[in-house]
């Protein structure tokens, strides 16, 4: 199984005990926040929806391409790879 | 040697063209180089002319031609300094070198046809000698950025150093919009404004700043709530957008009205430690909506006076806006379109990840009418359908 790393964004990490960082096993991104979901139940509830879709305002990013344009929460996922979570913000 | 002696040398070394020859080489690939001084540039040059100052010849010439073999034809009012220049540029390996006969001078007297530079004046000379200087901008970027009309989104953490920044480079036109008041709590960050200030409009605090930084250019404040009824007849007096707004509502507004009228939009965010910059160019390039189709919940959505921002995040974040406004006003570099970059000040990293057009989005997908503007506050509280909202003025 491919060990990636989730990065969380400074507005979720009060809710997976402060981190920013996460290694986990994982060969495709919906499973990958099933993981995460395990650990913190709470950050995924900021990520999908009820019924397990992606929030419209959140984006997944494998390195650097949005998952929206691959192949959604069935995106495959290689050794080392990135999956960074960017929620929007509106601050200015 | 003295220096008719080295002329007379120098003449023998390097062909003459006659002026009426010169476009036909222009044609073929040659480039043409004016070394007068800029007060006589200011007369008139050649068409097609690269206006390059004989003292910073050797210095800009390798971004103009960086080919040691292209042909390149020097031209001053006679011919006395565009053969001292051929000399300058044998010596840095240029080899195809050739001289206009009889300079400016003739080539007026032929008929052959010149523009009239807009050259800066004095106050601007010495005001943007520094980035004048640099070859990437020149006069003709610093022209550009002179005649830009840039409209910032809020006086606030993001748009303070992106005001400071493009009014002290030159732009021509800085408009502002925004319709709250200093208050001591924003001065962590909003920049623009003073301890003095507190009470006062934020548009005419930043007049004033602005004003007293770069009497040169044009303020134009617009002291209101953005909302569907005023974006478009205020966005129309501007080419490009720089949105630094705090809340969701007024982003997707300044989106729609962005698409609508192919504004180009440099879009920031802050929150936290955190930070987005990103370009929204138009033309086939993603729109805030292909990034963020639907805002989140409130709950989810705390601004910076609920969730709290570090003073510098948005220094940063303005200031790469800022920086995305001259590169996409003067044409250099390589702005953030398709691009976002990600930048987290806990541990300064700065990321960036590709940003693709959503075919099917609402409002810029190809071949879709824009569906008109919507009840932002509505939309951005959770309503079911922005389409199947009634068009009506909001405040954002």
């Amino acid at each position: 199984m491919p060990r990636i790393q989730i990065e969380l964004p400074a507005a979720l990490r009060a809710l997976a005990d402060g981190r920013a960082r996460l290694e986990l096993e994982a060969d495709r991104v919906g499973t990958a926040l099933a993981r995460l979901g395990d650990l913190h139940p709470h950050v995924l509830s900021r990520i999908l929806t009820r019924g397990g879709e992606l929030r419209p305002h959140v984006n997944l990013f494998v390195n650097e391409a949005d998952v929206r344009h691959e192949q959604g929460l069935e995106t495959p996922l290689s050794d080392g790879d990135s999956l960074l979570v960017v929620p929007s913000v509106a601050g200015g | 040697m003295s220096l008719e002696t080295r002329l007379q040398q120098l003449r023998e070394d390097f062909p003459l063209v006659s002026p009426a020859d010169v476009s036909a080489r222009l044609g073929s690939g040659a480039l043409l180089l004016d070394v007068r001084e800029a007060d006589e540039i200011a007369q008139g040059t050649p068409e097609g002319a690269q206006a390059i100052g004989r003292g910073y010849l050797e210095m800009r010439i390798e971004n103009l031609a960086p080919e040691r073999d292209r042909p390149i034809i020097l031209m001053c009012a006679v011919t006395t300094r565009s053969l001292l220049a051929a000399d300058d540029l044998r010596r840095m390996g240029y080899s195809n070198l050739a001289v206009v006969a009889g300079g400016f001078n003739r080539w007026k007297d032929e008929g052959l046809p010149y523009v009239l530079p807009e050259t800066p004046d004095a106050d601007a000379l010495q005001r943007y000698a520094r980035q004048i200087v640099l070859p990437e901008l020149g006069q003709a970027g610093q022209q550009r950025l002179g005649q830009a009309r840039v409209l910032l989104i809020g006086a606030g953490g993001l748009g303070s150093p992106s005001a400071l920044y493009l009014a002290a480079a030159g732009i021509g036109t800085l408009g502002l919009v925004d319709h709250d008041k200093v208050d001591r709590s924003n001065l962590h960050r909003q920049v623009l404004h003073r301890d003095d200030r507190i009470g006062m409009a934020k548009t005419e605090s930043a007049r004033r700043t602005l004003e007293a930084l770069n009497p040169a250019i044009r303020i134009r404040t617009h002291e209101l709530r953005l909302d569907s009824g005023n974006v478009e007849s205020i966005f129309e007096g501007y080419d490009l957008v720089v949105d630094g707004s705090d809340n969701f509502p007024t982003r997707y507004l300044v989106n729609d009205a962005c698409v609508k009228l192919g504004l180009p939009l440099v879009y920031g965010a802050v929150q936290g430690f955190e930070g987005q910059v990103s370009v929204f160019a138009g033309a086939g390039q993603p729109c805030y909506r292909c990034l963020f189709p639907e805002p989140p919940a409130a709950e989810f959505a705390p601004n910076c006076n609920e969730a709290g921002v570090l003073g510098v995040i948005p220094g940063i974040i303005g200031l790469l806006q800022a920086l995305e406004v001259i590169k996409l006003v003067t044409g250099i570099g390589e702005p953030l379109v398709g691009r976002l970059l990600l930048f987290d000040g806990l541990s300064t990293r700065l990321r960036e990840v590709r940003l693709k057009a959503d075919p099917n989005c609402r409002y810029c997908a190809e071949g879709r009418e824009f569906p008109g503007f919507v009840d932002y506050v509505r939309f951005c509280a959770g309503a079911p359908d922005p389409e199947q909202d009634p068009v009506s003025p909001q405040h954002a």
